[in-house]
């Protein structure tokens, strides 16, 4: 095991005041104002330190970095949609080879992270990351999931919600609901390849995110994190609103907080009661179709039914 | 023929503005084209579209270099060296700026001296749409300055916001607002000549093999010198007085630009808060206020 970062800190912090001051992404960038994905990401790398190297796949966070200006600390590379997590298997080899000719002092090692939207992750990347987990790859996984092809105007992807609109699932006549497909259970396909640590994050959640990371660091091999990530134009609403919106998909069981190790999973987070789903949808335009200009009765139902099924199988629902 | 160009930043409007003018002409009557060019930026970035409106056939293509009227959606612009929007235009030309300011301010501060009218869409926005969103309030001025009737211009916001807009209320709003601006300018006659303005000259850029031409990026954390502040509709404000020091609104920033002073306090970089309010939002005391930037009104360059 190569020899844990003596510059993360791995003791648990229990409030926001704790979270490292040092900013890793740094402002300035083309992300849309209130972008939940940003302010994820942002306090990933807090928690992850300046020596990584970022594979991204083509997404919106490819335009944070464009020529001449980026927001990282840290070196970064620029794959095709499909291909990031074997770009990040071919960095770590070239590290661990310098490292074993006596090219890079050990000290120097960086970690290998891979960051990603919905669309390579549930779609398009899904099988070369299924390889780099079966490879055991050494490496870390950020998907910031806003729920929809972001960058080329919020199509369908794997990861979009049954019930929203997309610019690919209009809601109309012969199609009520917008999207008809129910989104991909991402967490549960990873967790069948028994990674050594998967866990669910929040923008909303800092502390926790902030302790999945600490966490994870004990681990070689594969740690993999999925965050909701309110996007304000996919979405459809007020940028101010985009802390609340994540908030309230975790409050509403939309969005649970969880980890596993080793395949084993453990719910971080659940909330004492849980909010109705309605007070998440009600909010955004891309669910407005449910409420106007008739009520969606048997959607909104079915919507809440699913929610209460997946915590009903945890027993962490009457 | 008449040949305008709509400048505006990622998001606020300036494609759609000039579909709406075209549709509007359109359905006066008119031949003509519009279409917008923007880069790889998400938000933000300077955006231009352009609308040509003719009597004859329009056998002219790409972008126009010598509009006859300008519309300036965001005034920070003007001094922007990546947007220019003044380049081209022609002698005798009109120039719209959305802007709190008075036409005769305008031209002073920018040095303009063509023809100049101002209205403050953002204003109008917020108070009649609840909202600054500006595409169908900048398609009423441009549609007005360009000569385009009344009937036109309503059909055509009815037409290209229906599919973009789901709620009938907010379309209603657009379209009550649009007409408020539409009767809020005072048409002009115009007179453009065919001369261009001297001393402007378009850049070629020699071709460079791939070796000094590729993207690399050779600089870390440079961003904060793109100065997204002036994307900023709203300025948040910190009220010592109520702030407890709790570090709220500084864990909630999605830019990381809330820093804190020696005495434990929040306080923003306003050269690169993109003015999205989380913080305001979030701060359990209520002690960050938002108040309407005038971009106009800070000095120049410093926000
Ligand atoms: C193979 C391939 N198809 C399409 C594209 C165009 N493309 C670039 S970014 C993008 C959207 C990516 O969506 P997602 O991964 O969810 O990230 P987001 O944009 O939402 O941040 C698409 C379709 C591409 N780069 N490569
Ligand atoms: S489109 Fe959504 S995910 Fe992409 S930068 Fe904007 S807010 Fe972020
Ligand atoms: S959230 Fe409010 S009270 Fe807390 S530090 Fe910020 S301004 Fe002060
Ligand atoms: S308005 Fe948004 S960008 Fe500006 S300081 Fe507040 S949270 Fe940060
Ligand atoms: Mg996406």
């Amino acid at each position: 095991m190569q020899g844990r970062d003596k510059d993360m800190d791995t003791a648990p912090i229990r409030s926001i005041r704790e979270i490292p001051p040092e900013e890793n992404v740094l402002s300035g960038t083309p992300a849309c104002a209130g972008c939940g994905g940003l302010l994820t990401l942002r306090h990933c790398l807090k928690a992850l330190g300046e020596k990584i190297v970022i594979v991204n796949a083509a997404s919106c966070f490819t335009l944070l970095s464009i020529y001449p200006f980026t927001p990282f600390k840290n070196s970064w590379l620029y794959t095709a949609m499909a291909c990031a997590p074997a770009g990040a298997q071919g960095v770590r080899d070239a590290l661990d080879i310098l490292i074993k000719k006596g090219k890079l002092d050990p000290e120097e090692n960086l970690k290998v992270v891979v960051l990603t939207g919905d669309g390579s992750a549930y779609d398009m990347g899904l099988s070369s990351t299924s390889g780099a987990l079966y490879r055991n790859l050494d490496f870390y996984y950020i998907c910031y999931d806003n729920e929809a092809y972001g960058n080329t105007g919020f199509q369908q992807s794997g990861a979009t919600p049954f019930g929203s609109r997309t610019a690919t699932s209009p809601p109309g006549g012969v199609r009520p609901a917008g999207t008809q497909l129910q989104k991909k259970d991402l967490f549960e396909i990873w967790n069948s390849h028994n990674p050594p640590y998967l866990a669910t994050i929040s923008p909303a959640y800092p502390v926790d995110l902030m302790n999945k990371f600490r966490k994870a660091e004990q681990y070689k091999g594969p740690k993999l994190f999925i965050s909701h990530s309110s996007c304000p134009p996919g979405w459809g609403f007020d940028p101010s609103q985009s802390v609340s919106l994540a908030k309230l998909s975790v409050e509403t069981g939309i969005w649970p907080l969880k980890e596993s190790v080793h395949g084993k999973v453990e719910h971080t987070f659940v909330p004492k009661k849980f909010k109705p789903v309605e007070d998440y949808l009600k909010e955004q335009e891309r669910f407005a179709h449910l409420f106007k200009p008739v009520r969606q009765e048997d959607i909104l139902k079915s919507i809440q039914g699913m929610v209460d099924e997946y915590w009903r199988k945890y027993k962490l629902l009457p | 023929m008449l040949r305008l160009r709509f400048h505006g930043r990622g998001g606020q409007g300036a494609k759609v503005a000039s579909r709406v003018l075209g549709t509007a002409a359109f359905l006066d009557g008119y031949n003509v084209q519009d279409f917008p060019l923007y880069g790889a930026e998400k938000r933000g970035a300077p955006i231009t579209a352009f609308t040509r409106i003719s009597r004859e056939n329009i056998m002219e293509r790409g972008v126009i270099s010598d509009p006859d009227i300008v519309i300036v959606i965001d005034e920070t612009l003007l001094s922007d060296p990546k947007a220019m929007p003044l380049s081209g235009l022609k002698k005798g030309g009109v120039v719209f700026v959305n802007t709190p300011q008075s036409p005769l301010e305008t031209q002073e501060r920018y040095s303009i001296t063509d023809h100049v009218i101002t209205l403050d869409l953002t204003k109008i926005g917020l108070d009649m749409i609840g909202k600054p969103v500006l595409s169908s309030l900048a398609a009423a001025v441009a549609s007005r300055i360009a000569g385009i009737g009344e009937d036109a211009l309503r059909d055509a916001l009815e037409k290209e916001l229906s599919g973009i807009i789901s709620d009938r209320g907010i379309l209603e709003k657009n379209a009550e607002a649009a007409l408020y601006c539409y009767d809020a300018v005072v048409p002009v006659q115009m007179k453009t000549t065919e001369a261009i303005r001297e001393g402007e000259n378009v850049i070629n850029i020699p071709f460079e093999t791939a070796r000094v031409s590729s993207p690399a990026i050779n600089a870390t954390g440079n961003t904060p010198l793109r100065r997204t502040g002036n994307w900023r509709v709203f300025r948040p404000i910190w009220d010592y007085d109520l702030c407890t020091r709790c570090m709220t609104c500084v864990a909630r920033c999605p830019e990381g630009c809330i820093q804190v002073n020696e005495d434990g306090y929040p306080y923003a970089d306003y050269e690169n808060c993109k003015g999205c309010l989380i913080c305001a939002r979030e701060c359990p005391v209520k002690a960050i206020n938002d108040v309407r930037e005038m971009h106009s009104q800070s000095e120049e360059g410093e926000l």
